[in-house]
């Protein structure tokens, strides 16, 4: 595969998680959403340090800083929506709509 | 070669299958499954991009501790019985034209780029030793402000989920 194609690919997943970043009600379906384009941006870095770096442990070690600060996005997210559930008893985005008076 | 470009492209099916899934479904668990999938589709990728490390971290942290956490998120909290609601029609329309122009700039974006190739490094420099000597000489401080964000989320986790012990 060419570096084009990966990029393609790329692109192709970080737009679905775009989709359903904007389109899902539940409040965990975004955050897979959010998910999918952290590996986007994780596959345009190996790609780029695949095709067209030097050294190639720089990519490598952009991939692994995205993957622990997604645990940490993960970890404060999820402790979100438990309270969340705890108190409204819904994690519908669609519901939770104090701020809009 | 032909059993390699086998291998990747069922790999890339994978990742878009995965992620069709993980976009489209209402259920949440099945979300959380074409997550997965998605996930070790690009871990194969990572492993054909010359990484094995990465695609290993790939699996034992983004699905043997996220997809976990996910799941274990929506048994907290989302009652399997009920019936997701549907989501409304406009939108699901505007969400797909926004995403569609999005990706419709990148690929045009793509088109329009010429990107300067160079051929890959030796062996020796795909080592997981360099990546090892990287984190803790050249990227020492990211390495460390890393530590600290993991410290601090693994506190906020804590303190926000916590359950109030004293009565209301």
């Amino acid at each position: 595969m060419t570096l084009e194609m990966y990029l393609l690919l790329s692109a192709v997943l970080f737009s679905l998680g775009l989709f359903a970043a904007l389109s899902q009600r539940n409040l965990i379906a975004v955050l897979i959403g959010v998910e999918l384009m952290m590996n986007a941006a994780s596959l345009n870095f190996m790609a780029f340090n695949r095709f067209s770096v030097t050294d190639p442990a720089t990519g490598q070690v952009f991939v692994l800083i995205i993957i622990g600060l997604a645990a940490a996005e993960v970890a404060i997210f999820l402790s979100i929506i438990l309270n969340l559930y705890r108190q409204r008893h819904t994690i519908d985005a669609e519901s939770i709509t104090e701020l809009r008076r | 070669m032909t059993v390699e470009l086998i291998v990747v492209s069922l790999f890339v099916v994978l990742a878009v299958a995965g992620g069709v899934m993980a976009a489209r479904s209402r259920q949440i668990l099945y979300n959380i499954i074409g997550l997965g999938i998605s996930l070790f589709g690009i871990a194969g990728l990572f492993l054909q991009l010359g990484s094995p490390f990465v695609a290993a971290m790939q699996l034992l942290i983004y699905i043997g501790g996220i997809v976990v956490a996910i799941v274990f998120a929506m048994m907290l909290s989302m009652p399997m019985a009920i019936d997701p609601p549907a989501r409304s029609l406009p939108k699901t329309i505007f969400a797909a034209i926004g995403s569609g122009l999005f990706l419709a700039g990148l690929v045009g974006l793509l088109n329009n780029t010429t990107f300067e190739t160079r051929p890959t490094a030796g062996d020796e420099a795909w080592a997981v030793s360099r990546i090892g000597n990287a984190l803790l000489e050249h990227y020492n401080l990211v390495f460390e402000a890393l530590s600290v964000v993991l410290l601090l989320a693994i506190i906020g986790a804590i303190l926000i989920a916590r359950r109030d012990r004293t009565p209301a």
